[in-house]
Formats: structure tokens, C-alpha cells, sequence
């Protein structure tokens, strides 16, 4: 499930990057078509919405032709460019009006005084498959995403979405691994709550009919 | 042997396959004995499956990318008269 950049393919990487800083306009055109798709997906991960997506990644695009000369290598140049597609997607929402922010504390699973799980847990893993293409379904996913709080979101767009590497996640983010595993841990806690309300709903509606 | 809650904490360990064996272990025999842990681990697993297949669907819709490609262009364009 992680992504780790192959050996070749980081090496291509680090050509163009070297011939662009050199002023080669060629490198720079392949830069950004290796790149637009990943900085699209993400900032529309984030923002939710197509026009807002296309500013981000023009932005991320004009931003990665201008700061060329500042990026120095020490970290890998797709951390780089993840992190100026996360401050542009930032900026973006940051301009718009913000959407109350509801407690990840509340969705947590609940135990009693002995340690055991307090609510009833339905396995519903083996009817997801059937509900994954509805629209429905689809939309239910992006709304609990949605919900999720930047910081948790972010975490787990990064290593869950785009597969990046625990490692990379926290490179990208300035975090410590045990500051991502738990983030992330949290995210799942929350979406799998917010999913389970749904998919409980909709095998007990299917049950009665 | 452990509770719910800490089966809990450890999911994220398990699935990655970082446990040591023996907290690896327990955590099975804790699984043996109790259906909702298991219910939960699956739904846990499957959450991360489905909101990946999800939000991994998306794609540039082609006016974006001829609207980012004209803006690269008109980028370079302006570049090269400087």
C-alpha cells in the first residue's frame, strides 16, 4: 500500500530538476506533467471543488517555476512540491468561509470502567464492496472526509489517499512518525464511525425489506 | 490478557504488521474471544479500502487541463520575450 518511488523513476526526477535549475524551459514542462495530476488530486481532496482545485494548482505550478532556485535537496523534490500544494490548498480555504469544525473526540470509540467496547459493532465489511460505486455511497465518503479536522485530513490524505510512505508523510509534514501513525490512526477511528452509521442504516433498511 | 480498548489502540500496529509477536499474539487470542473486535478490525480495514477507491478517483477534467496547459504556454511565452 505505500508508495515508495522507484530508484529509476527518482533519478529522472532528479535530472529534470537539475536541467531545470540549469534554465532548461523543456524540464520544466515535463516537471509540471509528472506533477499536475498529483497536485490536482490533492487540492481538490482538500478544497472540494473543481474551480478552486484549477487556481490551487496554477498557483503550485507558477510557485514550483519561480522558487526553483530556492529548492536545495535536502528533502526529496515530491516532498516539496506536496507541501507548496498543501500552503496553496490552506490559502485557498482560507479565504472561504469555514465550515464549524465538530470534535474527533466525540466519534472515538467508547469503552466501559472494564475496557470493553461499549456500543454494538455490526460488521459491515463484506456488503461494502457491493455499495462502493453508488453515488451514494461516493457521497456519503466525501462528506465524512470532509468533516474530518485539517489536521487528521491531512495526515490522511497524504499516506492513506496518496499512498505516501509513513517516512514521507513525515517529511512532508515536519511531524514525528509516532505524531503521523497516531493522526492517521484517528482519522480511520473517526471515518470507520461515520461510515458504519451509514452502512448500519442501509443492511437494516435492505434487512426489512 | 488485554481489553477492547487497548485492541483498539493496537489496530494500527497490527495492520501494518509492526507488532512484536508476543503483543501480536494477544491481540489474536483477544480476537478469538471477541466478535465485536473482530466486526471492528474489518470495518477498520475496510474503511481505509473504500475511502481510497473513492478519493482516488479523480481525475483533471479536460477543460482544467487544456486551461492548465494554456496557462503553462502563455507562462513560457512570456518568459522567452523577457
Amino acid at each position: 500500500m505505500s508508495f515508495t518511488q522507484p530508484k529509476e523513476e527518482k533519478e529522472i526526477e532528479e535530472a529534470l530538476v537539475k536541467d531545470f535549475q540549469a534554465g532548461n524551459p523543456d524540464a520544466y514542462d515535463k516537471i509540471a506533467e509528472l506533477y499536475q495530476k498529483k497536485i490536482y488530486a490533492l487540492s481538490f481532496n482538500l478544497v472540494r471543488n473543481q474551480m478552486d482545485a484549477q487556481d490551487v494548482t496554477q498557483e503550485v505550478l507558477l510557485t514550483l517555476f519561480k522558487k526553483i532556485h530556492t529548492f536545495q535537496g535536502k528533502s526529496a523534490f515530491s516532498s516539496w512540491v506536496y507541501r507548496i500544494t498543501l500552503n496553496a490548498s490552506y490559502m485557498k480555504l482560507r479565504s472561504k468561509k469555514k465550515e464549524p469544525n465538530i470534535s474527533i473526540d466525540e466519534l472515538l470509540p467508547s469503552f466501559n470502567s472494564a475496557g470493553y467496547q461499549q456500543e454494538k459493532i455490526q460488521d459491515w465489511s463484506e456488503n461494502s464492496e457491493s455499495l462502493l460505486f453508488t453515488n451514494e455511497t461516493r457521497e456519503v465518503i466525501n462528506k465524512a472526509v470532509g468533516l474530518l479536522p485539517e489536521k487528521e485530513k491531512v495526515v490522511f490524505l497524504l499516506r492513506d489517499v496518496e499512498g505516501l510512505s509513513t517516512e514521507k508523510v513525515s517529511e512532508v509534514l515536519d511531524l514525528t512518525i509516532p505524531a503521523v501513525k497516531s493522526r492517521l490512526h484517528r482519522a480511520r477511528l473517526f471515518l470507520r464511525k461515520k461510515l458504519s452509521g451509514y452502512f448500519e442504516e442501509y443492511s437494516s433498511q435492505k434487512g426489512e425489506a | 490478557m488485554i481489553c477492547c480498548k487497548e485492541c483498539i489502540d493496537l489496530l494500527y500496529d497490527y495492520i501494518e504488521g509492526s507488532l512484536d509477536q508476543n503483543t501480536s499474539k494477544s491481540l489474536e487470542e483477544h480476537f478469538e474471544e471477541c466478535p465485536p473486535c473482530i466486526a471492528f478490525l474489518n470495518t477498520y480495514k475496510s474503511t481505509t479500502t473504500l475511502c481510497r477507491d473513492t478519493l482516488n478517483q479523480i481525475e483533471i477534467p479536460d477543460e482544467i487541463r487544456r486551461t492548465l496547459q494554456s496557462f503553462l504556454q502563455e507562462n513560457r511565452d512570456q518568459q522567452e520575450k523577457k
